[in-house]
């Protein structure tokens, strides 16, 4: 029952007593680091597998459609056929293309989902590997995206894909800042970068004391994944498909599966850093139920993406950068003040957080009431008013 | 003559010896002015304040040489159809070009900047070249297509296609080097271009948000749209040089296929044209009928043009299209029930309609009136109030009421200026006069305000149809006018006229007197309107079809200029342009 209980460490330590019954020591550090290594490079196909699906399933339902529903029961394995499908392409590479750097992109792209894997805890203990700096390397391997965009839609030759570079730069930069505020919030209350502890301090989730930068991370995170309606890097009504308009096959594959892996990623870290992770009723007696409940919010966080992708119209792309440098920056800059300023509090925790969820909600409703009025000016400057 | 127009009346006390000839065919009057006094004619029939013939609503050219009786005459002349918004009024001016070999008119594009593209159309299709024209480049075909096509002498099919390629052409050696120089590829106009700073980028062909085969030349500052030329011609099928040598009722099934989302309303267009050249009267039957499948038509139109239209601000995962394609497939299932295709209806033709309407007709469109307020509340609930769908339509794409004047821009992008013009209520027809309805407009001439206009058009469409389907007359739906109607099948036992009749009807077909109408109704576009020049054959001697893609295409340069490719691609849809209709 004990075994049970922590399921997926004991099992771990069981493998490793298993395996170094017959290996050196050193041998077997090679082997398990492999083994983690293969699993989490594993996560964005299995992200995109899955998250495909789902997506077309949701998207479907809220279209008013069925979604696949031809291969496999519920059209599950409509993602393989589709694998397949782009395995058998021919690869076109473009006259006049820059070759290493087109082919670098896609590669690029990938390593920088795949790595974002290695600091997210699944479960207590459960982690690829617990940096005292997991949240800045969170936000280090996210910019490496914005330079392999770059490189794709440069060495396309294709203007349709340089506009996607374009503004890929200007989108993932000005986003980035309100992302980083928003997660130094929670690294100044928790105290510590290191994921495992973020996690573990966090008795009350962090998005019930802290709204506005989970807001505003959730926000910035849309817009780091180029999702709608932050999808302009690769808007198909206007730049076709934008930076990767000219990869053709397995090429493509990568950057789908970097979009899918990222997804899930950034709605992994939207868990740990404020949904409280894998904690939940009766995880600290059963730890084994830690990753249910990890993977249960996650999946929750990309059903809200993806109904804010099925409902809304795209942003035009000097909205988007004024909404990122006039709403999010001085939303989460106060707000980082604010929380500074009641850790200084001589009072217990509970008061703090208290304190910050009064500031929080302070700075949600001027922000919004200004957002408001703004758009009441600006609907009188057309004469539309009650329009 | 029996009275005279008090336009023309006034137009021979201003302009003495002006005017060679004026007519009267069918309640229009026409006016025949020489060459060097059209602008100045045009600029007084606009200017004037009582008259104020202020949109040009059609501009071709014919091509007399087989005309009988005319061989003496000048071969060609331009026709120009003018209208006043505000009296409904129209009236009629030819133009004979005066030199045979390369026949020059001056150009109305300084009173209209509107009568670009039509001119264009007639210099590329008829050869009529145009003084004063800014542009005057071919515009359907090819720029190096050998002929002038609507010509009387060209033959119809047969012609060497220049456009067609072969592996020996110098064009296939620069293909995949991306920056095709290839010689089909018609230059941009050298207005602005500087290659230096900006960037000339080529929408289409094949593009998303086109909304068909549709080529527009962007040229980019950054993200800014500095001008954006559209090239259309991709979908040239020469209906009108098609329309020449086929009867009369065989091109109704032409009319389908330009306006492909909206059939019904060429129908009727057609339909109105023929019917007013042959002077015969509808049955009030067959009337409502027509009114109710034209504005069951509007409405699956504009649906799609909702639908379609946030898709190109959302991309393919918004959930709207999908929505207004169930509501549009109830209607097009009642096209369906009535005429047995879903698009291509050909239901509406001269002389009627082509059969009675099957029993559950009413009962299928009650389903319509009862559902649509519903659904049409749940998308304004989705889109109007929505702040990013304001905030990317609210000032974007900008016509003022002069400027879509001055373009012939119609239908819903020009009631969304602020003027309530719409046939339907300006020179009513198929008894639109009788229903109780609004011209919704709105003020701004922007996207928002075009999307406000068409949604509020599809709430009286829904009016319209209500009320036409509870006053829904018994009777015939066939004209009972005997040059058009086949003799019923018991007077050919008994009369050898009526089995003579039958037999020309079915052979020949029906034909018109002599003489030219100019007849347009409102389709979800805007204006679509036939040109018809009969010789008392069976055949159309010329056939001209003013469609509203076609013209309100010309504005999107104006609209777009400024803007952002992103509100370029929201401008094209606002237009609502359907590619079988701008090319025909």
């Amino acid at each position: 029952m004990d075994y049970i209980r922590d399921f997926f460490i004991n099992f771990a330590h069981s493998w490793t007593t298993w395996i170094s019954g017959g290996l050196p020591g050193w041998a077997v550090t090679v082997v398990n680091f492999l083994l983690g290594g293969l699993i989490l490079v594993m996560m964005p196909v299995i992200a995109t597998l899955a998250l495909t699906w789902m997506e077309r399933k949701v998207i479907g339902r809220i279209q008013n459609r069925l979604g696949p529903n031809r291969v496999g029961p519920w059209g599950i394995f409509q993602a393989i056929a589709d694998a397949v499908k782009m395995l058998i392409k021919e690869d076109i590479i473009p006259d006049r293309a820059d070759r290493p750097v087109f082919n670098l992109a896609p590669i690029l792209i990938f390593v920088g989902a795949a790595m974002l894997w290695a600091v997210i805890p699944f479960g207590r203990r459960m982690i690829g590997q617990d940096l005292n700096i997991g949240a800045l390397y969170v936000v280090a391997i996210g910019s490496i995206t914005t330079v392999a965009v770059l490189m794709a839609g440069w060495a396309s030759n294709n203007k349709f894909a340089l506009i996607g570079a374009f503004r890929v730069v200007a989108q993932l930069l000005s986003y980035e800042i309100p992302m980083v505020l928003s997660i130094g919030v929670v690294v100044l209350v928790v105290g510590s970068m290191r994921m495992g502890t973020i996690v573990e301090s966090q008795w009350v989730p962090f998005c019930l004391v802290l709204p506005v930068a989970f807001i505003t991370y959730v926000l910035a995170a849309i817009a780091e994944t180029g999702r709608a309606p932050f999808d302009l890097l690769e808007a198909d009504s206007e730049i076709v498909a934008g930076y990767f308009v000219e990869y053709s096959g397995l090429k493509f594959g990568w950057f789908y599966i970097a979009e899918y892996g990222n997804l899930m990623a950034v709605s992994a870290i939207t868990t740990t850093l404020f949904l409280g992770g894998w904690r939940g009723p009766f995880a600290g007696a059963a730890p084994v139920l830690g990753p249910l409940y990890f993977i249960i919010k996650t999946v929750l966080v990309i059903f809200v993406l993806m109904w804010i992708r099925g409902t809304l119209p795209r942003f035009r792309i000097d909205q988007m950068l004024a909404f990122a440098w006039k709403v999010l920056v001085p939303a989460a800059l106060v707000n980082l003040l604010w929380v500074a300023a009641a850790l200084k509090l001589p009072v217990p925790q509970a008061v703090q957080y208290a304190v910050m969820l009064v500031g929080n909600l302070a700075i949600l409703g001027v922000t919004l009431t200004l957002l408001g009025q703004s758009a009441k000016q600006h609907a009188k400057r057309h004469g539309l008013a009650g329009a | 003559m029996s009275q005279t127009n008090p336009a023309v009346e006034k137009l021979r006390a201003q302009f003495e010896g002006a005017i060679q000839a004026e007519s009267e065919f069918r309640g229009e009057t026409t006016v025949t002015l020489r060459p060097q006094d059209l602008v100045a004619v045009a600029r007084f029939l606009r200017d004037d304040p009582e008259l104020r013939f202020n949109h040009l609503s059609n501009l071709t050219a014919v091509d007399w040489s087989k005309y009988p009786g005319h061989a003496a005459k000048e071969r060609f002349s331009t026709v120009y159809q003018l209208l006043s918004t505000r009296s409904g009024q129209r009236l009629t001016l030819k133009v004979p070009a005066p030199s045979s070999d390369s026949p020059i008119v001056p150009s109305l594009t300084g009173l209209w900047p509107g009568a670009n593209w039509p001119e264009r159309e007639v210099y590329d299709l008829m050869g009529v070249k145009f003084d004063g024209h800014p542009d005057l480049r071919r515009i359907l075909l090819p720029f190096n297509w050998p002929n002038h096509p609507l010509r009387k002498e060209i033959p119809r099919g047969g012609e060497t296609v220049p456009f067609s390629m072969t592996w020996e052409d110098e064009e296939f050696a620069s293909f995949g080097k991306q920056i095709v120089e290839a010689k089909a590829v018609p230059q941009v106009p050298p207005k602005q271009a500087d290659a230096n700073k900006h960037m000339i980028l080529n929408m289409g062909p094949h593009h998303p948000a086109t909304h068909g085969v549709l080529r527009v030349v962007v040229e980019l500052d950054g993200e800014r749209v500095v001008a954006a030329y559209p090239d259309l011609g991709y979908l040239h099928s020469g209906f009108e040089k098609q329309g020449e040598s086929i009867r009369y009722k065989d091109f109704t099934l032409y009319t389908d296929r330009a306006d492909y989302v909206s059939s019904m309303c060429t129908n009727l267009s057609y339909s109105l044209a023929v019917e007013k050249l042959m002077g015969v009267d509808i049955p009030r039957r067959a009337q409502v009928i027509r009114v109710i499948m034209a504005e069951l038509q509007r409405l699956a139109s504009h649906l799609l043009w909702l639908g379609t239209s946030v898709l190109d601000s959302a991309g393919v995962s918004h959930a709207l299209l999908m929505y207004c394609f169930r509501e549009r497939e109830q209607i097009l299932d009642i096209l369906e029930l009535v005429s047995g295709a879903r698009l291509t209806t050909t239901y509406i033709r001269p002389g009627g309609v082509w059969r009675d309407v099957p029993p559950s007709f009413v009962e299928r469109v009650q389903d319509v009136l009862d559902a649509f307020p519903k659904r049409i509340d749940e998308y304004e609930r989705m889109v109007t109030h929505n702040p990013v769908w304001k905030s990317r339509t609210i000032g974007i794409g900008k016509l003022t009421q002069a400027q879509a004047l001055a373009m012939s821009v119609t239908g819903p992008a020009l009631r969304a200026t602020g003027l309530a013009f719409d046939y339907r209520k300006t020179r009513p027809y198929s008894g639109y006069e009788a229903y109780d309805f609004e011209i919704p407009t709105a003020t701004d001439g922007d996207l928002f305000a075009r999307y406000l206009c068409r949604v509020a058009e599809m709430r009286q469409s829904l009016r319209i149809i209500e009320q036409a389907l509870k006053n829904l007359p018994d009777g015939p739906v066939w004209t009972a006018d005997r040059k058009m109607s086949l003799p019923p099948r018991q007077e050919l036992d008994t009369s050898m006229e009526a089995l003579i009749h039958h037999f020309k009807l079915n052979t020949e077909g029906f034909v018109p007197p002599v003489g030219e109408v100019y007849e347009c109704a409102e389709s979800p576009r805007g204006e679509t309107g036939f040109y018809l020049v009969s010789d008392g054959t069976a055949n159309p001697y010329r056939l001209h079809f003013r469609t509203p893609s076609f013209v309100n295409l010309q504005a999107t340069d104006l609209m777009a200029r400024g803007g952002f490719i992103a509100d370029l691609v929201l401008i094209i849809g606002s237009v609502d342009i359907t590619l079988g209709d701008v090319d025909r």
